[in-house]
């Protein structure tokens, strides 16, 4: 529950305090056909961001367990590693569509002029959770399995994630950054994953979504695959 | 019927070998001990056993299953208490047992039930609202070996599951133990207390350095091995010429503890003793207590462990 209010508080702060306070520096943010007010923006991408940074959890909730003996002993119980992933990347999935569906509710009055919500909003919400979770998920799983100190799981982690969460157009658009920078937003899934929940919210689904909730698909399930397969053959 | 069955098992780490080419063979409804220093692969063998760890090279069958080929099966009939604690720090003793219930599916109203029968077997009713991080190693200890009962198997691996308790709650467990054999279920039992051993196994393996180098009843093993008896006699003098006196007795070894004690160790421990005796009564040599103490497990399994590192170790059965 603490963590549950936590992920909503979290961007909560940068909706009200950063897209407020950056609206003077950035009055409009062009997105598709549209230009969206920069709260509203920052909103929107705020609900990927949290989807994304609920995983973090996963990998934590995994270290907890090695770190408590817990690991072992979910593995010799009656599971496969895989269904012990997935148990995971589940729970925080669920947590990660609920804390949306509530920045949604808050956030709407920021982004309410811009929001075309349609017949796809939900499912393309619904999509970039549940791929978003595995994805992020098998990535927070198979830093948290593979790193042996404390020390060194939270210096990668928050690493990655940091390059995740700021390499990324989340807070700000691939547009006017600079060409290096606005392609290596292409690298990372977080951007994808913005980029579908934002096609949902304002209503803009076209063949490029289309190619990246592709890209997301397959990601996810090279990940999940991948994290499996690390799993299964850890020496314990 | 056999319930695990490993055939020429070895697993290796970095090109050095934990455990190297064992065979086990362990029937339904017996305890069996699996005994060996720290470091013999005792642990690696569990970890085996129970799919945690893929073997090198050999095969495993658990309860005529291949674990190789089919560990989910496996691992759905099989408990397993592992060596190292594991506990989830914020979570009560009692909701510790019920989440461990539901990982395992238990049936919500039998798991009811069971919760309450393992808190009072366990002597866990007093703390069972303290949360995990709140007990003593013991308690945690108790708490992770009997969660294990709250669901049903055939076959369960206790490794050194003893490890942190006091007398009493070890007794308790033990009991325990032998109350869910005599109910039907298969104990793979390690422990380095040979006692424990001794107290609760039907039969027993001992391991060194990866490889098996015993297995047998406990009582087999101490006719094998453990034909070597102590005697200690107490003298009323001090008797400079004793060691000449006693010169003529062959098959023993001897000491003289400040003069009036004297320990004999002998396989032939009747003999030596008539013989003994005979000289000190014809000597006219008073004797003020004796005493003959078999060998015990312990001292056998030291011998063992000990022959076995100065040899290379050949499987004796």
């Amino acid at each position: 529950m603490g963590f549950l209010i936590w992920q909503v508080i979290f961007p909560l702060i940068y909706i009200f305090v950063a897209g407020f306070a950056y609206t003077a520096l950035i009055h409009e943010v062009p997105f598709a056909n549209k230009r969206l007010d920069y709260p509203a923006f920052i909103a929107s991408g705020m609900i990927g961001f949290n989807i994304m940074n609920s995983t973090l959890v996963s990998g934590i909730i995994i270290w907890n367990d090695r770190r408590h003996g817990m690991f072992e002993q979910i593995l010799v119980g009656p599971f496969t590693r895989a269904q012990y992933i997935l148990s995971n990347v589940y729970t925080i999935g669920i947590i990660g569509l609920i804390s949306a569906g509530l920045i949604t509710a808050v956030g709407y009055p920021l982004f309410f002029k811009s929001v075309e919500f349609n017949i796809l909003t939900i499912p393309l919400v619904v999509f970039a959770s549940i791929t978003g979770s595995i994805l992020f998920g098998s990535i927070a799983s198979i830093i948290s399995t593979r790193l042996k100190s404390s020390e060194g799981f939270n210096v990668v982690i928050n690493t990655v994630f940091l390059f995740f969460a700021f390499v990324s157009t989340a807070f700000y658009p691939a547009e006017g950054a600079p060409k290096a920078l606005a392609m290596a937003f292409y690298f990372n899934p977080l951007t994808y994953l913005v980029d579908v929940v934002r096609a949902g919210i304002f209503g803009n689904f076209n063949s490029l979504v289309g190619l990246e909730m592709l890209v997301l698909a397959c990601g996810s399930v090279i990940l999940f695959v991948m994290a499996t397969k690390l799993l299964s053959k850890l020496e314990l | 019927m056999s319930c695990i069955e490993a055939r020429s098992l070895s697993k290796s780490y970095d090109g050095l070998e934990a455990v190297s080419s064992i065979d086990l063979s362990v029937s339904a409804g017996k305890i069996f001990g699996f005994l060996g220093p720290n470091g013999a692969g005792k642990t690696t063998t569990i970890k085996l056993l129970t799919t945690l760890i893929a073997p090198t090279s050999g095969t495993i069958h658990i309860l005529g299953m291949d674990a190789i080929r089919h560990p989910l099966e496996v691992r759905k009939k099989v408990g397993v208490v592992l060596q190292q604690p594991s506990y989830e720090p914020t979570l009560s003793v009692e909701k510790s047992i019920e989440k461990y219930a539901m990982m395992w599916n238990v049936d919500k109203k039998l798991q009811k039930d069971r919760v309450e029968e393992l808190l009072s077997a366990f002597d866990l009713h007093d703390i069972r609202k303290k949360k995990n991080d709140d007990l003593s190693i013991g308690q945690r200890r108790r708490v992770q070996v009997a969660r294990e009962f709250v669901h049903d198997m055939d076959l369960l691996f206790l490794d050194e599951p003893t490890v942190g308790l006091d007398p009493s709650a070890r007794r308790s467990l033990l009991d325990y133990v032998k109350k869910k054999v005599r109910e039907g279920l298969t104990i793979f039992f390690t422990t380095h207390i040979l006692e424990e051993a001794e107290y609760l196994c039907d039969e027993i393996a001992i391991i060194n350095k990866g490889k098996i180098i015993a297995v047998d009843t406990p009582t087999e093993l101490k006719n094998k091995f453990g034909r070597e008896k102590t005697i200690k006699i107490h003298i009323g003098e001090t008797r400079k010429d004793l060691s000449v006196l006693l010169q003529g007795i062959h098959d023993y070894q001897i000491e003289y503890d400040s003069g009036t004690i004297i320990t004999i160790r002998s396989h032939s421990s009747e003999d030596v003793l008539l013989k003994i005796l005979q000289i000190l009564t014809v000597n006219e040599i008073p004797i003020e207590d004796l005493s003959v103490v078999p060998t015990s497990l312990e001292e056998i399994f030291l011998t063992m462990v000990k022959n076995s590192n100065a040899s290379s170790g050949s499987i004796s059965k």
